[in-house]
């Protein structure tokens, strides 16, 4: 029974050789047929259900990969190649809240590995894409929501400012309906104080030629209706302000310089401090402690590899700044993370 | 000035770095210099005009960057072009003579920082005279040597 049983899996062990072989000369077809023979005789290996899987993806099947990777991570869920592959699915189905979790999970895992692997970066570049696009459903849909509710509130405010003026005139004119028995010429002269509420100077000079008692009306009046106006225009500031601030965290945000290396001029992903306290990207201060000297690039103090030890509040406020800003930013920024996988520098 | 480089692709990290660079200096040009616009990033041509009260009042020379693949970690050529100025430490060809340029190039500094200390090396200047060296230098460079595979022994800071 034990023999027929290791017999079986050495046999699946084969086809799954066979597979990666069809695969190294691109036959997928071929090496699905084979993967999935090693599957049926051992079913519970992750690898042969994440090769096939990545035959599926060269094959842009997304559904057969999906599914064959959610089987992998049934299997072992720590499979990292099985949790990129999964979000690289989902990012095609459009799911990114889930596909940014399975790229992070795999980010995780897989920098427990070899910390420079091009894994990393390849899943790094695709996690940076996803948020990116995620940020941007999101944020556009907040943007929008945001928008209606401006306009009602606008709409209300406008509405209420009118309903007060209108008020105003009413009492007004009833007050003039008493007045006009006395003088018509009083009548005449609200009416063009109505039309002339935002020119205070005009209505001054006219003013002058009214009687005392009338001064005095047109006066309160006069300044009843700019002090609606005013409290119109304060409150639709006000307003604005508030949609403005609301609406921030959906702008592309600059990155600020303090999470930014000298050297790269670029945001930080793996920030050391020196001993002279300042922080360079870990992968480039190493690059120029071998070319260029043993030396801090800034202060000039003598520096050696191993004194260098990682900034963990700067990484922290990294992704504090990354998280609020739907991580680059800008989705050129994506690209300028493609250089890590530039072989000179790591 | 024959400085020929053979055409040459940047690093993704030195692309992106010469993209910030100028639009920092865009933003933020330093006191004195000009970037003349060309369609190489790779290459900047930058007007420099002489500081007010030193020798070099109100003279315009023009400085060429060169940036090596590997820029930052290795320091752009730079040298004078045209009519070079006339000072102790600049050749007749073109050539400076800056340890920052070679020996003491530093990833952490900047197109920016560079101008500035060759103005800062201009101004210090107190005669307009070339190197005493610098017939027999020149000529060893005809035949279109870069200042960096100089072997520069520097001149004293005090001019």
């Amino acid at each position: 029974m034990a023999s027929r049983i290791s017999s079986a899996s050495k046999q699946a062990e084969l086809l799954k050789d066979q597979g990666n072989l069809y695969f190294k000369k691109e036959r997928f077809g071929a090496a699905i047929d084979a993967y999935t023979e090693a599957i049926t005789l051992c079913s519970d290996v992750p690898v042969y259900w994440t090769n096939r899987a990545l035959c599926h993806r060269k094959r842009n099947e997304w559904e057969r990969m999906e599914s064959d990777c959610r089987k992998a991570l049934e299997l072992d869920k720590h499979a990292v190649k099985a949790h990129y592959m999964l979000g690289l699915a989902l990012l095609q189905r459009e799911c990114y809240a889930e596909a940014v979790k399975h790229l992070e999970k795999a980010l995780e895992l897989s920098r427990g590995g070899k910390p420079t692997s091009y894994m990393v970066e390849e899943i790094w570049r695709e996690l940076a894409k996803a948020k990116y696009i995620e940020w941007e459903v999101v944020s556009n849909a907040r943007r929008k929501k945001q928008k209606e509710v401006r306009e009602i509130c606008e709409k209300a405010l406008k509405e209420e400012y009118e309903a007060a003026v209108k008020k105003l005139k009413d009492k007004e004119g009833k007050l003039n309906d008493i007045k006009q028995l006395n003088d018509t010429r009083i009548s005449d002269m609200s009416m063009g104080e109505v039309i002339l509420i935002e020119d205070d100077e005009r209505v001054d000079s006219g003013e002058m030629e009214a009687d005392d008692f009338q001064s005095t009306v047109d006066t309160s009046k006069v300044s009843e209706l700019s002090r609606l106006n005013l409290l119109y225009k304060e409150r639709l500031q006000a307003l604005s302000e508030i949609f403005n601030k609301a609406g921030s965290p959906d702008k592309p945000a600059e990155i600020p310089e303090y999470l930014c290396c000298g050297i790269t001029m670029d945001i930080f992903r793996d920030p050391v401090i020196t001993p002279s306290g300042v922080t360079y990207e870990r992968a480039v201060l190493l690059e120029h402690l071998r070319k260029v000297g043993k030396f801090d690039p800034l202060t000039r103090a003598d520096l050696q590899p191993n004194q260098v030890v990682s900034n963990l509040a700067i990484k922290e406020g990294v992704q504090a700044f990354l998280a609020e800003n739907g991580q680059m930013g800008s989705f050129s920024s994506v690209i300028i993370y493609e250089r890590w996988s530039f072989g000179g520098f790591v | 000035m024959s400085t020929s480089t053979p055409q040459k692709t940047l690093s993704r990290i030195a692309a992106h770095r010469l993209q910030k660079e100028l639009a920092e200096w865009q933003a933020n040009p330093p006191t004195g210099f000009k970037h003349k616009a060309t369609d190489d990033i790779q290459l900047w041509i930058i007007e420099v005009t002489g500081a007010p009260g030193t020798l070099y009042e109100n003279e315009q020379y023009y400085l060429q960057v060169d940036f090596p693949e590997q820029y930052p970690m290795e320091a752009p050529q730079v040298i004078f072009v045209k009519d070079p100025p006339m000072h102790p430490h600049i050749y007749s060809n073109g050539h400076i003579c800056l340890d920052i340029l070679y020996d003491s190039w530093s990833p952490a500094m900047t197109v920016s920082s560079i101008c500035m200390s060759i103005l800062s090396m201009l101004s210090s200047s107190t005669s307009k005279e070339r190197p005493p060296d610098n017939d027999r230098y020149v000529r060893n460079c005809r035949n279109g040597r870069s200042p960096k595979e100089t072997r520069w022994w520097f001149h004293d800071d005090k001019v």
